[in-house]
């Protein structure tokens, strides 16, 4: 049988980090992003509080995937995401329109490509 | 609803019987004693967890009961709510109080290493419903013991504490572990059938190989052999007022529909 890795090599080193005192790790906060169906992107579906990748892959199970709702998931501790949101780089103050595709008529450009390509106009896209 | 023939001899049939029965009411006795951690488990996500597992080990006792019923021509409902307490045949590991976090962990690790043994000697048999269920029930069974294990290494290496509170949970529980390998009537007739691999004895030892490694590694009293007398027919005062709980809402309204 198998019981998925959570089992203790007998002939490993004792954790001293886990052998001594009373006090549990304190939980830090784990990201999860979860694949609905195959093909699907990841996206993200919200967090959990864990002490280390074993509980949080445990609890990320029971939480975004207990119902059969995913068929992957991403664990990551939130303290490793990488985090901008410097007004200065992402809102800058001056005006930045002409960045933004507006104005370019595409539509009539876009369905005579296509024609000359043969192919059918794309469907519109779910989310 | 009638009972649907197995194409077994009727003898052999009973034994098919007295075994869903007694799977059935482990997997039901302990999912309604590992939901009472619903609401005040150590942490949120536990919580959720831990009522996901037993709503897990509900549904397998769903499932049994349904086999069960089948055989026996009556109601899986019937089954699981309308017996006296002296009538549940689960054995006597799970007839504990709830206890402590410990208590819980060491009975989940106790039985979900046991029950994984004992499917693993139920895989192929040659009663085909019970095969096929049971193929499904090994996926799922997977992860409870991950999760038991996990808490079970954690309770172990954790500290003082944490040791303390599962010493004295083994101390209490080890003594009935094995009592879930109590050997069942007529289960020379299961083995003749091919509906079983192994006696249940076999299946103990097959058990105690699987989880020395990890008494060992923990320097932890492995569970002693089990009184096996009445070892899944006498149920003591922590079962009577788990059957009080279990079976209120029943008794309120027998004929309530949902």
């Amino acid at each position: 049988m198998s019981d998925g890795g959570a089992r203790t090599d007998p002939t490993a080193e004792p954790d001293a980090t886990r052998e001594t005192g009373d006090t549990p790790p304190a939980a830090e906060a784990w990201e999860v992003f979860r694949r609905e169906k195959d093909g699907d992107p990841m996206r993200h579906g919200g967090s959990v509080l864990a002490p280390d990748a074993e509980l949080a892959t445990h609890y990320a199970r029971e939480l975004y995937g207990r119902r059969q709702e995913s068929v992957r998931l991403w664990i990551v501790r939130r303290a490793d995401i990488v985090d901008l949101d410097d007004p200065d780089l992402l809102q800058p103050p001056l005006d930045r329109s002409f960045k933004k595709p507006g104005g370019y008529v595409m539509r009539d450009k876009l369905a005579a490509a296509r024609e000359a390509a043969g192919q059918p106009k794309p469907k519109a896209r779910s989310s | 609803m009638s009972a649907v023939s197995t194409g077994l001899p009727p003898a052999t049939a009973t034994a098919l019987e007295t075994l869903l029965r007694a799977m059935a009411d482990d997997e039901f006795v302990i999912g309604f004693s590992d939901s009472e951690w619903t609401g005040i488990a150590p942490q949120l996500e536990e919580d959720v967890a831990m009522s996901s597992l037993a709503q897990d080990e509900l549904g397998h006792a769903a499932a049994l009961y349904g086999l069960l019923g089948g055989l026996t021509g009556s109601d899986p409902d019937e089954l699981a709510y309308d017996r006296e307490p002296a009538d549940y045949r689960h054995c006597r590991l799970l007839d504990h109080g709830r206890g402590d976090w410990a208590m819980t962990i060491a009975r989940r690790y106790l039985y979900d290493t046991a029950d994984a043994i004992r499917l693993e000697a139920l895989a192929g048999g040659s009663w085909a419903p019970l095969a096929e269920l049971v193929g499904k029930l090994v996926r799922e069974e997977r992860y409870h013991v991950m999760h038991a294990s996990t808490w079970f290494d954690r309770l172990a290496r954790g500290g003082r504490e944490p040791r303390a509170r599962l010493l004295s949970a083994l101390d209490e529980l080890g003594p009935d572990a094995a009592t879930v390998f109590t050997p069942l009537d007529g289960e020379e007739l299961l083995l003749y059938a091919g509906a079983i691999a192994q006696p249940m004895a076999a299946i103990d030892a097959r058990w105690r190989a699987h989880i020395t490694p990890t008494f060992v590694a923990h320097g932890l009293p492995m569970p002693p052999p089990a009184e096996l007398g009445e070892g899944r027919t006498r149920h003591g005062g922590p079962f009577r007022w788990l059957w009080n709980e279990f079976t209120a809402v029943r008794r309120e309204d027998p004929v309530a529909t949902w």
